[in-house]
C-alpha cells in the first residue's frame, strides 16, 4: 500500500524537482500524514486526489513551509530541505495558490501582480508605466484574458483566481501548487486556466494539482497520486488508468461500487426516476421577471422536479435564485409561489412562503462560522423555535440534533462551532437550516463545490429526497455532469435571460450541453 | 481546502468540540461568554490588590458606593453590548444622557410635576435619539462611528440650547425616591436599576428571538440576510435600546443631584465602551454577554474607587485607567 509509487510508471529520467519520501506529520495525537511519498518532474502536471481529511492539505502546508514535517525527507532538486517558514519555501521556488485568495481588492490586477516588487525610481517613486507594461507583457505572453487595470474587487471570482495564479507564476517559480483551482470556474475559464498551466509546464515548471474533479485529472495531468487516511495509495500514469480505478483508490475498499455512479461519466449514470415531476403542478412561476441583472426570465418549476440552470459565470444564474429569494428587488414581471404572488425584496417573506436557499459561498453567505451549529440551524426558522419572542431552548436543540442525524453531520454535538467543521459538513449544516419544516421551493447554488466525493453523494441524496418529498428544486451548477445526473430539465441562462429549456432526453452528454451553452452565448451576443 | 482540520471536526474530543445543549448552553454563555473565567480572575485580582492596600476598601458601605458610582456606566453599557454585538458603535451616549435628563426635568417643570411624566420624557427622548442614530446608520448606510460622532456633538448642543446652558432644578420627592435615594429589596435605587437593566438585558440577549437575531446580524450580516433576518430593523432596535438606557441613566443621575445639567458626563462613552470590551464583547461583532459587561463596568468602577482610596492624584488616575484598559483588552483578546 505504501510502496514507492514511481515504480508503477515508466522510469522517470530527469531529476525530480521535488522528492517527498516517507513524510509523516501529527497534530496533537492525530496522525494527519502517516508516511507519504511523491515526486514531481520538471514540466509535469501531477494530480493529487483524495477525500477531505486524506492529508492533501497537510502535505501542501508542509511543502509551503506552514508546517514542519515530523518524519521523512523532502528534497528539492536533489538537496534535502526543511522549511520552517513560508518564505523559505518561496525562496526554494514553491508557490501555492489556495482556494481562499489573498489579493488586495482595492488595487488593480497589475498592482496586485507586482505587489512588493514594484519597479521604482531611485527616489523610491513607483514607475507605474513600466509596471503596467511588464504586467501586460506577461499576460499577453501567456494568453491570459485579464485587464491589468481592472480593480480586483470588481472582478468575478474566476478572474480573481486567475489573478492569483498569475501572481504565483510571475516570481521565479519552479513548483506551482494549485489547490482546487477550478472549483468556481466555468468551462471556458477552465480551458483558459488549463492553457495557462500548459504554458508554464512547457517552461519546465512542475505543477501539483489538487482537485476533487476527476475528469480534470484526465484532461491536464500526466501522473496522479491518490491519498487516503494519511497514506498514499498509489501513483498512476494518467494515460494508463481510468475513472473507475481512481474512484476505487480514493474511497477505499467497500465503497467503490456505490461511489462509481456519481463520479463516472453522466452518460453511464442511471436516469432519475422516470418522468418525475414532469406532470406535477407548478409550485414556482416566474413571468417576465426583470431587474438590474435580469432581462427577462420566464420559468415554471413543478412539484417534485429538479430543474437545472446552466450557463457561464456572470450569466445571471445566481441572480435568478437571489431574485426569487427576495435578495434583489424586482423591477417588472411577477414571481408566484403556489399561486401566491411574492413581494419584492424581502427574504423573510420568501422563507415564509416556503422558499429555501443554499447559497454559493457557504462560509460567507450560508453560515456564521463563529456560532454553534444549533444557532446556525435555527436562524432562518426562528419562529418555529420560539413562543412570544422567547427561544424554546429544548425544542431548538432537539431540532438541531434531529437535523444533524438526518443529514449525517459529523460533529461532536449541536454546540460545536461551524468553523470547526470540514467543508462537506459545513455544507450539510447549510442544508439542515431548512430541514424543518420542509421547504416547497429549494434554490441551490453550486451545492457541491469544495465537497469531497463521499459528502457529494450524500448531498445528491438530499436533493433527490427533497424532490421526492414534493419540493421543486432549482439547481445552479457549473459542473455539467452534476446537472445531467440530477436534473429533469435544464434551462440555459445567457446574460440575464433564459434562452432555452431542455427536457431530459434532449440533454445529450456533458460535451453537447457545454457546446449548447457556448452556442447560445455567442448567438445572444451576435443578436445584441 | 476543506480537509484542513480533519480530526477536530470528526473527533468528539476536539479542542473546541464543547458539549452544552439548550438551557445549559444558554446559561453557559450567560455566565462565561466565549472566554471562560478570565474576567472573574481579573476582577478577583483587583479586589485582592485594593483590599490589601487600603483598609477602607473592603467594606459593605464602600461596595455600595462603588455600585452607586458605577450605575450610570453599567446601565448604559447594557445597551452598548447590543450595539457592539451588532458590529456597531454608539459614541453619543454621554450627550444622549445629558439631553434626556434635560427633557425629563423640563417636562416636570412645564407639563406636570409627576415622576412618570419625567420618566417618560427622559426615556422617550433617549429612544428618539437612538432611533435617529439607528435609521441614519442602517437606511443611509453611514458608518455608525460617524453618525454617532455627529449626534455626540448635536445632542450635546441641543441640551445646552434648551436652557441656554443653565441647569433645571427638580422638585419631585417621589422622583428622587424612585430613581435616586430610595431602596428596593435592600438595594439603593441606582443599584436596583442597574440590576433590573442587567436582568432584562440578559433575558433579551440570551433567551429571546431578538437576541439570536442580533448575534447573527453581528456575527455575519450576509448570512443573517440570507436567513431572512431583517438586519436593519434589528440593528436600529439596538440603538433605540441604548438610547432608552441612556435616558434611564439620566433619570438616576438627575434624581441624585436634584437637578438636570446640560454639561454632565462628558466622555461617558469611553467608560461605557471600555466596560463592554473588557467584558468580552468583540468589536468585530457577534460576541459578548451581559454578565461580562456588568463585570467589566464593575472593574472600571472598582478601579476608579480604589485609586481614589489609595490617594492617587486624579490626573495619574486617568493614565493608570487608560493603561489598564488597553492592557486588559490586549490580554483577553486573541
Amino acid at each position: 500500500m505504501n510502496e514507492p509509487p514511481a515504480a508503477v510508471t515508466s522510469p522517470p529520467s530527469p531529476q525530480p524537482l521535488v522528492r517527498v519520501t516517507g513524510v509523516a506529520k501529527s497534530f496533537g495525537g492525530v496522525r494527519a500524514l502517516r508516511g507519504v511519498s511523491l515526486e514531481v518532474l520538471p514540466g509535469e502536471v501531477h494530480a493529487l486526489l483524495g477525500e477531505n481529511g486524506a492529508g492533501k492539505s497537510t502535505l501542501i502546508k508542509i511543502l509551503s513551509g506552514v508546517h514542519a514535517h515530523d518524519e521523512g525527507s523532502i528534497e528539492i532538486a536533489g538537496k534535502k530541505v526543511v522549511f520552517n517558514s513560508p518564505s523559505k519555501a518561496r525562496d526554494a521556488g514553491i508557490a501555492v495558490v489556495y482556494q481562499d485568495l489573498s489579493l488586495v481588492e482595492s488595487l488593480s490586477v497589475g498592482a496586485n501582480l507586482m505587489l512588493g516588487r514594484e519597479p521604482r525610481t531611485r527616489l523610491g517613486f513607483l514607475k507605474k508605466r513600466q509596471l503596467m507594461s511588464e504586467v501586460d507583457d506577461f499576460l499577453k505572453q501567456h494568453g491570459i484574458p485579464l485587464d491589468s487595470r481592472a480593480l480586483v474587487g470588481s472582478l468575478p471570482f474566476a478572474y480573481r483566481q486567475m489573478t492569483e495564479i498569475c501572481k504565483a507564476l510571475m516570481g521565479d517559480v519552479r513548483i506551482l501548487i494549485l489547490d482546487e483551482p477550478t472549483s468556481a470556474l466555468t468551462g471556458d475559464e477552465e480551458q483558459i486556466l488549463f492553457d495557462a498551466i500548459r504554458a508554464v509546464t512547457a517552461r519546465g515548471v512542475g505543477v501539483i494539482y489538487v482537485t476533487h474533479r476527476l475528469n480534470e485529472v484526465f484532461r491536464i495531468s500526466q501522473r496522479v497520486t491518490v491519498f487516503r487516511d494519511g497514506l498514499n495509495i498509489g501513483t498512476f500514469a494518467t494515460a494508463q488508468t481510468n475513472m473507475k480505478n481512481l474512484v476505487a483508490a480514493i474511497v477505499g475498499p467497500g465503497h467503490a461500487s456505490q461511489q462509481e455512479e456519481s463520479a463516472a461519466a453522466p452518460a453511464d449514470a442511471p436516469a432519475p426516476i422516470a418522468a418525475r415531476g414532469r406532470d406535477g403542478e407548478p409550485i414556482l412561476v416566474l413571468s417576465k421577471v426583470a431587474n438590474d441583472r435580469l432581462r427577462h426570465v420566464d420559468l415554471t418549476l413543478r412539484k417534485g422536479e429538479i430543474h437545472g440552470l446552466a450557463g457561464l459565470i456572470g450569466s445571471g444564474r445566481t441572480e435568478v435564485l437571489q431574485t426569487i429569494f427576495g435578495l434583489r428587488p424586482i423591477e417588472s414581471g411577477e414571481i408566484s409561489i403556489g399561486g401566491l404572488s411574492l413581494g419584492s425584496g424581502d427574504p423573510a417573506q420568501a422563507i415564509e412562503l416556503g422558499v429555501a436557499l443554499v447559497p454559493e459561498d457557504r462560509q460567507l453567505q450560508g453560515l456564521i462560522l463563529e456560532h454553534s451549529i444549533e444557532r446556525n440551524l435555527t436562524l432562518p426558522r426562528l419562529r418555529y423555535f420560539s413562543r412570544w419572542g422567547w427561544i424554546q431552548q429544548r425544542a431548538s436543540v432537539q431540532q438541531a440534533q434531529a437535523a444533524m442525524r438526518k443529514l449525517a453531520v459529523k460533529a461532536p454535538g449541536p454546540s460545536t462551532y461551524a468553523k470547526n467543521l470540514s467543508g462537506g459538513n459545513q455544507q450539510k449544516v447549510v442544508f439542515a437550516k431548512w430541514n424543518h419544516p420542509q421547504p416547497r421551493v429549494f434554490l441551490l447554488d453550486e451545492p457541491t463545490v469544495g465537497v469531497d466525493v463521499g459528502a457529494r453523494e450524500e448531498i445528491y441524496g438530499l436533493i433527490r429526497g427533497a424532490a421526492k418529498g414534493g419540493a421543486g428544486v432549482l439547481l445552479v451548477s457549473s459542473d455539467l455532469a452534476e446537472l445531467l445526473l440530477l436534473c429533469d430539465r435544464i434551462s440555459i441562462v445567457v446574460d440575464g435571460a433564459i434562452v432555452k429549456t431542455l427536457e431530459r432526453g434532449a440533454f445529450g452528454g456533458a460535451e453537447e450541453l457545454h457546446h449548447m451553452i457556448q452556442t447560445s452565448q455567442s448567438f445572444e451576443e451576435r443578436a445584441a | 481546502m476543506n480537509d484542513t482540520p480533519p480530526s477536530l471536526a470528526a473527533e468528539p474530543s476536539g479542542a473546541d468540540g464543547r458539549r452544552a445543549d439548550g438551557m445549559r448552553g444558554a446559561i453557559r454563555l450567560l455566565v462565561q461568554g466565549d472566554r471562560p473565567y478570565m474576567l472573574y480572575i481579573a476582577f478577583a485580582i483587583l479586589l485582592v490588590i485594593f483590599s490589601s492596600t487600603s483598609p477602607w476598601f473592603l467594606s459593605i458601605d464602600n461596595f455600595l458606593n462603588i455600585g452607586r458610582q458605577t450605575a450610570l456606566v453599567s446601565i448604559v453599557a447594557m445597551g452598548m453590548t447590543f450595539v457592539i454585538i451588532a458590529r456597531q458603535i454608539d459614541l453619543s451616549v454621554g450627550s444622549t444622557l445629558a439631553l434626556s435628563g434635560m427633557c425629563a426635568a423640563l417636562a416636570m417643570s412645564y407639563i406636570a410635576n409627576v415622576w412618570l411624566v419625567g420618566a417618560a420624557a427622559g426615556i422617550g427622548a433617549g429612544a428618539l435619539i437612538g432611533l435617529v442614530n439607528g435609521l441614519l446608520t442602517t437606511r443611509l448606510a453611514i458608518p455608525s462611528f460617524l453618525v454617532t460622532l455627529g449626534s455626540l456633538s448635536a445632542a450635546r448642543g441641543l441640551a445646552l440650547m434648551l436652557t441656554n446652558t443653565k441647569p433645571v432644578i427638580i422638585t419631585n420627592d417621589t422622583y428622587f425616591t424612585i430613581f435616586g435615594e430610595g431602596y428596593f429589596a435592600g438595594m439603593p435605587a441606582p443599584i436596583a436599576w442597574t440590576a433590573l437593566a442587567a436582568l432584562v438585558g440578559a433575558l433579551l440577549l440570551h433567551f429571546s428571538v431578538y437576541g439570536r437575531q442580533i448575534y447573527a446580524a453581528g456575527g455575519n450580516p450576509t448570512a443573517a440576510l440570507y436567513s431572512g433576518i431583517h438586519i436593519k430593523r434589528v440593528t436600529t432596535l439596538a440603538f433605540v435600546l441604548t438610547g432608552m438606557l441612556a435616558g434611564l441613566a439620566a433619570l438616576v443621575l438627575s434624581a441624585r443631584s436634584h437637578a438636570a445639567r446640560p454639561d454632565v458626563v462628558q466622555g461617558l462613552e469611553l467608560d461605557v465602551i471600555a466596560s463592554v470590551i473588557l467584558g468580552g464583547c468583540s468589536l468585530f461583532g457577534g460576541r459578548g454577554f451581559i454578565l461580562g459587561t456588568l463585570l467589566g463596568s464593575l472593574i472600571i468602577g472598582t478601579l476608579n474607587n480604589g485609586l481614589v482610596l489609595l490617594g492617587v492624584s486624579s490626573s495619574l488616575q486617568l493614565v493608570i485607567k487608560g493603561a489598564i484598559i488597553v492592557a486588559a483588552v490586549a490580554f483577553t483578546r486573541r
